[in-house]
C-alpha cells in the first residue's frame, strides 16, 4: 500500500504542476482531474475508501465536468493561450515558487529526521461505518447541513434573479 | 436518540418545520402576509417550547446540549427573530417583489443561532455558525437592486468566508493536537497549558469568532454592512447574530482552562481594550445613525470581552445580563431606524439629518430612540446601566484596573455621541428634505413591538431582579 501512496502522491503533485503551467485552460482542467483522481488514490491507500469514492464522484466527476463544460462553452482560443503565455513570466511565478520550495525543504527535512516508525496504518473506514455514524448519532448534523444548503440555495436563487422591470409581475 | 433528548430539541424541530412550511408555501402560492404570519407563529411556538426544554435540561446528544446557556441563547435569538419578522413585514411591503424568501432565510438563521448556542462539539459549532451566517448573506443582499445592499451582502460573504477559514484551520490544529472534537473532551485533553499547537488552534478559533463579533482588529466590515443591509437584516445581524456567537465563545472560554492562562488572558484583555476605545473613538464623528450603531456595537462587545478576560466568579451571570440588556436596547434602536426607513423604499434612512426634529413630528418614536440611546450609553434607570454595572463590578472584583479604566473611558466617550444624536432628535426642524415614518406607524406590528421594547428597556433598568434570577439559573444549569 505504501508504494501506491507515494506513487499517487507523486502523480498528484506533478499533475497540479501541470495545472499551473499549462497555457490552454482545457488542458489545465484535464490535469486538475488527474490530480483529483490521484488524491482519491491517496485516500484509498490510507484506508479511507469512502472518502476516496466521494472525491472521485463529487470532485473529479461532478464539479470538474462542470468546469470542462464552462471552459468549452466560453470557447477560449489562441488569444487566451497567448495571454496566458504573456502572464506566465518568471517575475510572477518565481516568488510563490520559492516560498513553496522552502515549505518543501522543511517538509523533506522533517520527514528525513523524523521517526521512521510513523508508517501508514489504521483500520479501513468503510462506507457502512461512515453511514451508521452519520445517520445515527450525527443525524442532527445531517439535518442541519440540509437546512444550510436550503438557505444557500434560496440566497443564490434570490440574488441571481434578474431585476423585475417596472410594471412587470414575476411569477 | 431517546425520547427525552428529542423532546429537548423541540424548539429546533419547530423552527426547521416552519422553514419547510414557508418554503412549500412559497412554492405553492406567494402571499406576503400569510408567510409573515406563519413565520411569526412558528417562532412564537418555538419560544413557547423553550420552557419544556428548560425542564429537561441538561440533556445532551453527541452534537448538541440543551442546558441553561443553550436555552438562554435560544430565547434571545428567538425574541430577536420575532422582532425582525414583525419589522420585516412593514419594511418589505414597500419593497419590490419577491418578499417571501426573507422569512425563510430568517427562520434558517434563527435555527443556526439556536444550534450555535447549544453546540458541544466542534462540528455543531461550525454547522451552527454557517447556518447563522449563510442566510444572513442573502438577507443583507436582499434588496439587491440597491448597490449598497448588494455591497453589504458581498462584503459580509467574502470576509466571513475568510474568517471561517481561520476557524476551520484552528479546529484542524486542535484536532491534530488532541484527536478530540467534543468541546469538553477537547478542553480536558488540552490541559492547563495547551502547548504551542493547541494555543495556535485556540487563537485561530478566536480570530474566526472575533470576526463575527466584530471585535477590533476584525471590525472593518461592521459599519459598511450595517449601513448597507436592509433594516430588518441589519437588526438581526446586530442582535441575534452576535449574541449566539458570544454565548458559544463564553461556553468555550469557561470550559477551557487553557483560555485562562496568562498569554490567552492578555490577548483577550487587549482585544477588549482595543474594541472599547477604537469603537467609541470611531463613532465620534459619524453622521450616519446606522454606522454609529455599528461602531457602538463594536464598543459594546469590547465591554463584553471583559467578561471573557476575567472568566471566573460572576462571569457567566455578567455576560448573560449584559447580553439581555444589549439585545433589548439594540433591537429598539434598530427598530426605529427600520421604521423610519420603511415607507419610501430606496436606501435606508441612515443619515442623521433624517432624524432631525423627529420629536416634533412623532414624539413617541423619538421617545423610543431616546430611551434606547440612553440605555446604550448606560444611564441609570435603563437596562444598559444594569449590564454596565455588572461588567464594572466584575472588573473591580478581579482587580483588572486597566479594563475597568477602559470601560469608564469608553462610556464617557460614548455618552458624547449618543447625546449628540439625542439633541438632533429635539432640534426644531429646518425645511430640509427628509424621510419620515408613515403616519399610522404605531398601529403596525413593528410600531407595537418597538414601543414594547422601549418599555422593556425601562422596566429592566428599574426592576432587573427577575431577569437576573433567570440568568443566574441559566448559568447554573450548565451541561458538558
Amino acid at each position: 500500500m505504501e508504494i501506491a501512496f507515494y506513487l499517487s502522491g507523486l502523480v498528484a503533485v506533478l499533475a497540479t504542476l501541470g495545472v499551473i503551467t499549462h497555457l490552454n485552460p482545457v488542458h489545465a482542467v484535464l490535469y486538475l482531474i488527474v490530480s483529483l483522481l490521484a488524491v482519491a488514490m491517496v485516500f484509498f491507500a490510507l484506508g479511507a475508501p469512502f472518502a476516496g469514492a466521494l472525491e472521485i464522484i463529487i470532485y473529479a466527476g461532478a464539479i470538474m465536468v462542470l468546469f470542462v463544460f464552462v471552459v468549452m462553452m466560453l470557447n477560449l482560443g489562441e488569444r487566451v493561450v497567448a495571454r496566458e503565455r504573456a502572464w506566465l513570466r518568471p517575475r510572477t511565478w518565481l516568488g510563490p515558487a520559492l516560498l513553496a520550495a522552502l515549505l518543501l525543504v522543511v517538509l523533506v527535512a522533517g520527514v528525513w529526521r523524523g521517526e521512521f516508525g510513523a508508517v501508514i496504518a489504521g483500520e479501513p473506514l468503510t462506507a457502512k461505518a461512515v453511514g451508521t455514524t452519520l445517520f445515527g448519532p450525527w443525524l442532527v448534523g445531517v439535518e442541519l447541513a440540509a437546512l444550510l444548503l436550503l438557505a444557500a440555495l434560496v440566497t443564490a436563487s434570490h440574488v441571481g434573479r434578474l431585476p423585475a422591470r417596472p410594471g412587470e409581475r414575476r411569477p | 436518540m431517546s425520547a427525552t433528548q428529542l423532546l429537548a430539541l423541540t424548539p429546533l424541530a419547530i423552527l426547521g418545520a416552519t422553514a419547510l412550511a414557508v418554503m412549500l408555501g412559497i412554492a405553492w402560492r406567494r402571499h406576503h402576509a400569510a408567510t409573515a404570519l406563519v413565520t411569526v407563529t412558528g417562532l412564537a411556538l418555538a419560544l413557547a417550547a423553550l420552557p419544556l426544554a428548560w425542564r429537561l435540561a441538561p440533556s445532551q446528544t453527541p452534537l448538541l446540549v440543551v442546558d441553561g446557556p443553550a436555552v438562554f441563547a435560544a430565547a434571545l435569538v428567538l425574541v430577536a427573530a420575532l422582532v425582525c419578522a414583525s419589522l420585516a413585514h412593514g419594511y418589505l411591503e414597500a419593497e419590490r417583489e419577491p418578499r417571501e424568501e426573507f422569512y425563510l432565510l430568517l427562520l434558517c438563521a434563527a435555527a443556526g443561532g439556536v444550534v450555535l448556542g447549544a453546540s458541544r462539539h466542534l462540528a455543531s459549532l461550525f454547522l451552527g455558525l454557517e447556518l447563522l451566517s449563510m442566510p444572513l448573506y442573502g438577507m443583507l443582499a436582499y434588496a439587491y437592486h440597491r448597490p449598497r445592499s448588494l455591497e453589504a451582502g458581498i462584503k459580509y460573504l467574502l470576509l466571513s468566508a475568510a474568517a471561517t477559514a481561520f476557524l476551520l484551520f484552528g479546529m484542524a490544529l486542535l484536532y491534530a493536537e488532541t484527536g478530540r472534537l467534543a468541546l469538553a473532551e477537547l478542553a480536558s485533553a488540552l490541559g492547563e497549558t495547551a502547548g504551542p499547537w493547541g494555543l495556535a488552534g485556540l487563537g485561530l478559533m478566536l480570530v474566526g469568532l472575533g470576526f463575527k463579533l466584530s471585535v477590533v482588529p476584525f471590525h472593518l466590515w461592521t459599519p459598511d454592512v450595517y449601513e448597507g443591509g436592509p433594516g430588518p437584516a441589519a437588526t438581526f445581524l446586530a442582535t441575534a447574530g452576535k449574541v449566539a456567537v458570544f454565548v458559544v465563545l463564553l461556553r468555550l472560554v469557561i470550559a477551557t482552562p487553557a483560555f485562562r492562562g496568562e498569554a490567552a488572558g492578555l490577548v483577550l484583555a487587549a482585544l477588549a481594550l482595543a474594541s472599547m476605545l477604537v469603537g467609541n473613538l470611531l463613532a465620534l464623528r459619524q453622521a450616519n445613525l446606522k454606522r454609529l450603531l455599528g461602531y457602538s456595537s463594536i464598543a459594546h462587545f469590547g465591554y463584553l470581552l471583559v467578561v471573557l478576560a476575567v472568566a471566573d466568579g460572576l462571569a457567566m451571570e455578567s455576560g448573560g445580563v449584559y447580553l439581555v440588556t444589549y439585545l433589548v436596547t439594540t433591537l429598539a434602536a434598530f427598530g426605529v431606524v427600520t421604521l423610519v426607513s420603511t415607507p419610501q423604499g430606496g436606501e435606508d434612512a441612515g443619515a442623521l439629518h433624517h432624524y432631525r426634529g423627529l420629536f416634533w413630528r412623532h414624539p413617541y418614536l423619538a421617545g423610543v430612540l431616546t430611551v434606547s440611546l440612553l440605555s446604550l450609553a448606560g444611564i441609570p434607570f435603563t437596562a444598559g446601566f444594569v449590564g454596565k454595572f455588572y461588567v464594572l463590578a466584575l472588573g473591580v472584583e478581579a482587580g483588572r484596573w486597566w479594563l475597568v479604566g477602559g470601560v469608564v473611558l469608553g462610556s464617557a466617550i460614548g455618552l458624547y455621541y449618543y447625546l449628540r444624536v439625542m439633541v438632533t432628535l429635539y432640534l426644531v426642524e429646518p425645511g430640509m428634505r427628509r424621510r419620515d415614518v408613515a403616519e399610522d406607524w404605531g398601529l403596525g406590528a413593528g410600531g407595537v413591538v418597538v414601543m414594547g421594547l422601549a418599555l422593556a428597556t425601562l422596566l429592566l433598568g428599574i426592576y432587573p431582579a427577575p431577569m437576573i434570577a433567570w440568568v443566574r439559573e441559566a448559568g447554573r444549569l450548565i451541561g458538558g
